[in-house]
């Protein structure tokens, strides 16, 4: 059992490390700034759910579990509230006003 | 307005014992930010009626992790695939929310959709998305899931 929760979280950690790198290698390829924020929000989002997932079944408690699931939580919505805003202001600078 | 502010109290109360504990050394700058936290959201957001259907908030929030993997699988692919290159377009958007906070909380929450991110109004009162894989079906998408959004939260009746 303890070797499965092992394999779980190791294989979940690793997928989400592999979106973080993704998210990185758009904000570098993509070639826009409301294109970058869809790399920095999306697969970066995915990427700590993943590490939350993996992480959940090692919380020593039912306060751990709160604590990972409140901290994507927060993520989530500072993003959809800043990825709008910096997406307007993009378009504003793009058009040059 | 009493109500709504112990239900706020409340809930933020949770989240701060959710991340700092609830130790009695923890709890009592929790309840002071807590206080705070309430005091500053009854300004910004004062309390006005919702009604909530619960089958469809439920299915709303069951969906949205498929919705984050759909959202992060498609950008990696665009990201780490070199024969693929976004296609980013500017779409205009109709809007069946009106103005206001209903309308800005489904904004926000289309901002964590796939392939879309809403930036800001255009001239005529609609609202311009942001869509990094072509202009395709942008608007349908937002059309499907604003429903969704107005369904679970009584917006439609």
């Amino acid at each position: 059992m303890t070797l499965l929760v092992d394999v779980f979280t190791v294989l979940t950690v690793a997928a989400g490390i592999v979106f973080f790198v993704a998210g990185t290698a758009g904000l570098i390829r993509f070639p826009d700034t409301s294109s970058r924020l869809h790399a920095l929000t999306k697969a970066d989002h995915l990427g700590l759910g993943l590490v939350v997932l993996g992480l959940l079944p090692r919380a020593e408690s039912l306060g751990g579990v709160l604590r990972l699931v409140a901290i994507w939580g927060l993520v989530l919505a500072s993003s959809a509230a800043a990825g709008p805003m910096l997406a307007r202001l993009a378009r504003r600078g793009a058009r040059g006003g | 307005m009493a109500a709504a502010a112990l239900v706020r109290f409340a809930l933020l109360l949770t989240l701060w014992v959710a991340l700092a504990g609830d130790g009695w050394k923890d709890l009592a700058p929790g309840v002071a930010a807590a206080a705070l936290g309430t005091w500053w959201s009854l300004r910004l957001l004062p309390p006005a009626p919702l009604r909530v259907h619960p089958a469809a908030l439920a299915g709303l929030v069951l969906r949205f992790p498929w919705q984050a993997l759909t959202a992060g699988v498609q950008v990696a692919r665009l990201a780490l695939d070199p024969r693929r290159r976004p296609e980013p377009k500017h779409v205009t958007w109709a809007p069946s929310l009106p103005p206001g906070r209903a309308r800005d909380a489904f904004l926000a929450y289309a901002s964590l959709l796939p392939g879309t991110l809403p930036a800001g109004d255009a001239p005529d009162g609609s609202i311009v998305i942001h869509a990094i894989a072509g202009a395709g079906s942008a608007a349908a998408a937002m059309n499907e899931e604003e429903a969704r959004f107005a369904r679970a939260f009584g917006l439609d009746d």
